[in-house]
Formats: structure tokens, C-alpha cells, sequence
């Protein structure tokens, strides 16, 4: 959490984010049938499905009304116009390049790619392994050069791997190459774990740190998945050519 | 009829003692429970989260074996960081840190965890017994409520939440229940199936998923602030032989009752959890000792004030849940997406849908206090161990569990779609102020609130006027009145000069 006359700045511009967001509700749950009839049936306000939300909208706006209005008080209006002049100066922009904002890019960089793009295409363990063995290490390693390194490095190949299925390019090689989403996932792996290698081979300590981050990225997966697979009978989000290979070894189907 | 309740309360205690089954998972649980508090970074709220969706599968008592047993073990687990590196696994640990850590620096860290463990194990086995004792109360009381009670309930439910739990301005936990209010409203509506805030999504219809809304409130959150912070772990201190400290427990009898009276009765005040049942714990006893002094430089009163309080925090919670269907700390609410899961749907009516189930938790209760009395003696060495762990390893793994756990739950990728953004908000919310306990309250609560409003006004024509005609919807009126006006400051100033005036009116005759 910030300290106290951070959080009173940041007080403004949410309270006024959240009151904004509230009379929003409020303007949504208007356009709900109120008196009009809905379904055949017709209605009366007090059991509209606007109700409630017009409740909850309405407090909420009016809640961050009183918290920009309390920031406000005790922030004053002079403290307010040097921060706007901070938002609008280079040193927002020095912050945002901060080591603990960078971290935050990091990790907001590594779930959104997992969830959003990997997940629903790729096999899980695949992508398991790729976003385990890029988060341990970026982290492990405790070092910020590094860690901008490596993520400039797994955003390029996400963006890769985007282009590759905005494209459709498995659907175009689907006669040639099966599981071509996971293959590209693999070599993608290696291509990490080569470069992560590249850069950290001259220190034994990172070695060492190197060494954890890929056995653990490994294992992890290969004994969370099948739990969640073969005991609690969970198909995998997207079952690609490891869980056929692990299907193929679990009902020895060869 | 109250010889069978214990007739069935012994019958079921036997029932999971005797199945190998039950009590591998009752051990393994709290085992796991205790490895969840003790490293810093993770909670029992997200061991109960990460557990749910193994549970899945299990029937619901072997769930809710499963549950209960690692939310008592992750709330006394949180002991070991505050005693041995002076940092509280769990924020319900962090009142123990003040003296468990000289005493672990004094060379006393057995002591001091033998006595946290002991005093656990006591707080949660006497919470037990308010459970079994007070819900028949509140249930036979709760069913004479109609839905202006209800409604009244689950508001005063998110605002007594939102007042107490938040860390800078109370009216920043009132957004927080608010806005966790507005995601219970996405989705069709219950009474017309109207489709709210669902912009067109099919998924969104049956409304926000609980679960996956807990796990990203909790989890992602604490990820990112352990990770971006680069939380470090410190240097261990050494642990002794694990002493029961049985001796000392009697000796302060009365302070461990005391400490459970006001674990157990900060539990059933919904939304508030473990850490303010210990800090208060350790005011009260730091205040009413002879020797306050002594506090914060290693007294063994401290430590069991703050043990035996949030461990009874734990049978606390449970009340307000079984029998009104309000969740009374974060775990629980974790506990309530759980049960729902499992087709059990707590409040008043548990008692007849389900008439041994309320003594099944209590059961449950009283052998989870066991198992993890038994495992802190026994394990307590190994389990120290996890804190060499660096949290830049295991955090990660948690993030992996978040996702196919949200997963898991309904087999629906468009979980994690809500998940993640839910997650990433919560952790802006979280460095602003805002306290999560709230919003996952209400979202918890928005339902019940929503359906009974409109279902009171129903039944009085849109009348407002059975809240002040109703004895129990006034009390709860007048209530939420006051928690609201008492906030702000000219009720403050009003009140101090009508106690002025009177004071002055008193001393005046005499003068």
C-alpha cells in the first residue's frame, strides 16, 4: 500500500473513476424495463431488475463522490495541481520505467499471454512449462537487466506465436504438421531457455538459479496436470500433443 | 433431543476417525494448511481456494474434511514465520510476532511454538462448542425472518465488513462491498431472467462464478505484491524441541477462555477475519495483565492471547454461515462458494435440508484441532523447512494452480478471462486502500440482497414500511444507521457535546 499523502492523491483520481463508474451503472440499470412489461409480464418498479442496480450504482457513485471530496480536502487544491503537473511531466514517465513497475509489466505480460492467448490454443502442459519456466527464472535470477532482457525476449515470441494463430497458419498446415500451435510452443521453450542460458552462463550462482527455475518449470506441471486430468477426471483446457502422448502412456494405446 | 444431538455428534466423530480415508485427508489438509500459513505470501484464504477445486470430485463431507481441516491448519501455521524470521505467514499471525519472535531470540522458538500450538488447538476445540451450542439459536431465530430481514442482513453484512477491515478510510471498504454488489448483479436477474451488464456474453447469464472471482481476489493479488516488492524471506531462527506446554496452558485457564470468547465472537461478526480476532486478543490481555511491560519482549501471554483468539476466529465463522448464509472472514466465504459447489446451500433452512451437517462442521472442528495439535508436535521441524523456499519459486507454481483451478471449477475457460482481469483490479484496489475482504462479500452477498429486496417490496406492495414495524428489521436498520453515522465526523461532534451537556448537568446540581 502507498504512504498516506500518496494514497489521498490517488484518492482523487479513483474516487472520481469510481463515481463515474457508478453513475454508469446508474445510466445501464435506466435502460432496464422498469414499468414497461418484459416477457409478457407486466411490471412494477419495485420489481424491476433495475432496482438494485440502481441502488448499487447510486451508491457507489455517491461513495466516490464523499472519497474525492475527502482526498480533495485534505490534499488541497495546490498539492492536487502539482500532481497533475507530475502526470503530465517526464517524471511519469521515469516512473513507469521503474525496476517494481517493470516487475508488475512482467507478470500483468505473463498471465495475460497465458491465459488469453496460450491457454485456449495450446496444449496445457506446453504452456505450462513455457509460462513456469519464464516466470521462475525472470524472477529467480533477481537481477533487473535481466529480467528486461528475458521479457523483451518472451514478447517477441509471443507476438510470434499471435501473428502465428491470428494467421490461421495451423489450419494451413494442418495436412503437413499436427499440433503445429504446440510444436511452435516447444521450440519457443528451447529458444528461451537457450537464450536464458546465453546470458547468465558466465555466473555459477545463476547457473545454479538457472538450473531450479527448468527442473521446477518441468516438474510442476507434470505433477499438478495429471492430478487434475487423471484423478479428478478434468479434460485440459486444450489437450494437444502431450496429453496425447500422456493418454497414449496412461491406456498404453500404442 | 439433546442427548441425540450428542449421541450424534460422537456417532459422527467415529464415523471419520475410523475411515483411513478420512483421516489421511484430515492430516494431509492440515499438513498442507500449516505449509500454506507458514510461508509469507500465501494465506489460508487461498489454500482454501487452491484446495476447492480438488474437492470437486469428493463427496461433500470428505470436502468439507478437506476445507475445514487447512483452513485451521493455515491459520495457525502463520505462527511459525511470526515466531521464527519476526515475519507473520498470515495476517492473522502478525499480533504473535511481537513476542513470539524475542522468544524464538531468546532461544525459547520450541516454547513458543509448542505454546502456539497447544493454544490452537484449545481456541479451535472451544469454538467448536459454541458452534454446536449457539447455531439451534440463531437458526430458530433466523427462520422467523422474512425477506426485509434478510435484505437488511446481507447489507449490514458488507458495511460492518467494509468498516472494520479496511486499512486507510472506512468508506473505501464500503466501495469495495458495493462493487462487489454490482458483479453479483451481472447476469440474468433471478425473479425476470433479464439480462444485466452481460453485454451480449451467453457465459455471462448465469452470472459471475464465485469461485474463480475469490481466487483471482485473493491469489493474483498476492503474487504480484510478493514478486514486485521482492518480498525476501529472512534468516531463520533455530527451533528447539517442540515443548506441549501444557503447564503454562493451565495456568492461564482463564486468559484462554477469555482470548476464545473473543476469537469466537469476532468470527461471527460477518467479513472479519483471523488478524483482528488476534489483535484484539492481544490487546485485551496486554491491557488486563499486571505486567504489560512485559509485552513485546517475549511474554508467553501474548503469544497465547493471540494463538488461541484467531484459531477461534475459525469456529466463529462458521456460525454466521451455516445458519444465515453470511460468510464471517475471507476463508469462509471461500468455504461458502465451496459448499454451494457441492449443493449445499447454508442458512437457516441447513438445519432441516441438512439436519447433521451443522454438527458434522463441529465434528470436523474438534478432529482438525487434533490433527493439527498432533502435527505441530510431530511435524513442526520439517514444516520449518518450506520457509528456506525463495517465494520466486513458489509463487509461480500458486499462479499455475490459480488458473487451473479457476479452470477446474465448471471446466469453463471463460473463468480465467474473469479471473485474471478481477485479479489484476483487486491488486490496483489493494495497493490503493481498498480492503478485498468486502468485495468478495458482496459478491457473495449481492444475490441474497437483490432477491430479497424485491421480494419484500412484493409481498408489502412496494412499502417500505415493515422495516420499522418488524422488531428485528428496526434493530438491524438502526444499526446500519449508526455504523454509517458513526463515521462521520459531525456525529462525532454531536455526540461529543451531548456528553458534555449531560456531564455538565450533573456536575452542575452539586456544584
Amino acid at each position: 500500500m502507498m504512504d498516506k499523502q500518496n494514497l489521498r492523491k490517488a484518492d482523487i483520481f479513483s474516487g472520481t473513476v469510481i463515481s463515474l463508474f457508478g453513475l454508469w451503472i446508474v445510466s445501464q440499470a435506466l435502460k432496464m424495463p422498469m414499468k414497461d412489461s418484459w416477457g409478457g409480464v407486466q411490471n412494477v418498479w419495485y420489481v424491476s431488475p433495475a432496482l438494485f442496480p440502481l441502488f448499487v450504482g447510486a451508491m457507489i457513485a455517491l461513495l466516490g463522490a464523499l472519497l474525492t471530496r475527502t482526498a480533495l480536502k485534505s490534499v488541497g487544491i495546490l498539492e492536487l495541481g502539482r500532481t497533475l503537473t507530475w502526470l503530465w511531466s517526464s517524471d511519469l514517465v521515469r516512473f513507469l520505467g521503474t525496476p517494481t513497475v517493470i516487475r508488475f509489466y512482467a507478470m500483468a505480460v505473463l498471465f495475460s499471454g497465458f491465459v488469453f492467448l496460450n491457454i485456449p490454443r495450446i496444449d496445457f502442459f506446453l504452456c505450462s512449462v513455457l509460462f513456469l519456466v519464464v516466470f521462475i527464472s525472470m524472477f529467480h535470477f533477481d537481477d533487473d537487466s535481466l529480467l528486461i532482457k528475458l521479457l523483451l525476449f518472451y514478447l517477441a515470441g509471443t507476438v510470434i506465436t499471435f501473428v502465428f494463430f491470428v494467421l490461421e497458419f495451423p489450419k494451413l498446415l494442418e495436412g503437413h504438421i499436427t499440433y503445429a500451435g504446440d510444436w511452435l510452443t516447444l521450440a519457443f521453450i528451447l529458444a528461451y531457455c537457450m537464450y536464458a542460458w546465453v546470458l547468465i552462463r558466465p555466473t555459477p550462482v545463476m547457473r545454479r538459479k538457472y538450473r531450479t527455475s527448468l527442473i521446477l518449470a518441468v516438474i510442476a506441471p507434470f505433477l499438478i496436470g495429471p492430478i487434475f486430468k487423471y484423478l479428478l477426471l478434468v479434460p485440459m483446457p486444450t489437450e494437444g500433443l502431450v496429453v496425447t502422448l500422456m493418454d497414449a502412456i496412461r491406456y498404453w494405446d500404442f | 433431543m439433546l442427548f441425540d444431538r450428542i449421541e450424534t455428534f460422537f456417532s459422527i466423530i467415529m464415523g471419520i476417525a475410523t475411515d483411513p480415508m478420512s483421516i489421511a485427508i484430515l492430516f494431509g489438509s492440515v499438513v498442507l494448511g500449516i505449509i500454506f500459513g507458514a510461508m509469507p505470501g500465501l494465506t489460508s484464504t487461498l489454500g482454501v481456494a487452491l484446495l476447492t477445486a480438488l474437492t470437486y470430485g469428493m463427496d461433500t463431507a470428505m470436502a468439507m474434511i478437506c476445507l475445514l481441516a487447512i483452513y485451521v491448519g493455515g491459520t495457525y501455521g502463520g505462527s511459525y514465520a511470526a515466531i521464527l524470521i519476526n515475519i507473520p505467514g498470515t495476517a492473522a499471525a502478525a499480533a504473535t510476532a511481537l513476542d513470539g519472535y524475542p522468544l524464538a531470540c531468546r532461544g525459547e522458538g520450541g516454547r513458543a511454538i509448542g505454546l502456539t500450538t497447544t493454544a490452537s488447538a484449545i481456541g479451535t476445540a472451544i469454538s467448536m462448542i459454541f458452534v454446536v451450542s449457539i447455531s439451534p439459536i440463531i437458526s430458530h431465530f433466523a427462520l422467523q425472518f422474512t425477506s426485509f430481514e434478510f435484505f437488511l442482513l446481507a447489507f449490514f453484512g458488507i458495511l460492518i465488513s467494509g468498516t472494520l477491515t479496511s486499512p486507510d478510510l472506512v468508506i473505501k471498504g464500503w466501495i469495495a462491498g458495493f462493487l462487489g454488489l454490482f458483479l453479483a448483479c451481472v447476469g440474468r436477474d433471478l425473479l425476470q431472467f433479464y439480462p444485466r451488464f452481460t453485454f451480449g456474453y451467453s457465459q455471462l447469464d448465469s452470472g459471475v462464478e464465485v469461485v474463480p472471482v475469490l481466487i483471482g481476489a485473493f491469489g493474483i493479488p498476492q503474487i504480484i505484491q510478493v514478486l514486485k516488492d521482492r518480498f525476501q524471506i529472512g534468516e531463520t531462527q533455530k527451533l528447539q524441541r517442540i515443548i506441549p506446554e501444557i503447564g503454562t496452558v493451565v495456568r492461564n485457564i482463564p486468559a484462554i477462555i477469555r482470548s476464545a470468547l473473543i476469537g469466537v465472537g469476532i468470527g461471527a461478526v460477518p467479513g472479519i477475519g483471523e488478524d483482528i480476532a488476534g489483535w484484539v486478543s492481544y490487546g485485551t490481555a496486554k491491557n488486563t495483565s499486571k505486567h504489560p511491560e512485559t509485552f513485546g519482549k517475549g511474554e508467553l501471554q501474548g503469544v497465547l492471547a493471540s494463538e488461541t483468539a484467531n484459531n477461534a476466529c475459525v469456529g466463529g465463522a462458521q456460525i454466521p454461515l451455516l445458519n444465515l448464509g453470511i460468510p464471517g472472514s475471507p476463508p469462509a466465504a471461500m468455504l461458502l462458494g465451496a459448499l454451494m459447489l457441492h449443493g449445499v446451500t447454508p442458512g437457516p433452512m441447513i438445519t432441516f435440508e441438512h439436519p447433521t451437517f451443522i454438527m458434522e462442521v463441529a465434528a470436523i472442528l474438534l478432529l482438525a484441532s487434533c490433527a493439527m495439535w498432533v502435527a505441530g508436535m510431530l511435524l513442526a521441524k520439517q514444516v520449518v523447512k518450506v520457509l528456506r523456499i525463495p517465494t520466486q519459486i513458489f509463487m509461480p507454481i500458486i499462479g499455475m494452480l490459480c488458473i487451473i483451478g479457476s479452470y477446474s471449477l465448471g471446466l469453463n475457460i471463460f473463468n480465467l478471462y474473469l479471473m485474471l482481469p478481477v485479479g489484476i483490479i483487486a491488486y490496483f484496489l489493494t495497493e490503493m486502500g481498498y480492503p478485498i475482504a468486502p468485495l468478495v462479500i458482496g459478491v457473495i452477498l449481492g444475490p441474497m440482497a437483490d432477491e430479497n429486496l424485491r421480494r419484500a417490496l412484493m409481498v408489502s406492495q412496494g412499502s417500505f414500511m415493515p422495516v420499522f414495524t418488524r422488531p428485528v428489521a428496526l434493530l438491524l436498520f438502526l444499526i446500519i444507521v449508526w455504523t454509517v453515522l458513526s463515521q462521520f465526523q459531525f456525529y462525532k461532534n454531536l455526540k461529543a457535546n451531548v456528553l458534555a451537556n449531560i456531564f455538565r448537568k450533573k456536575q452542575s446540581p452539586g456544584a
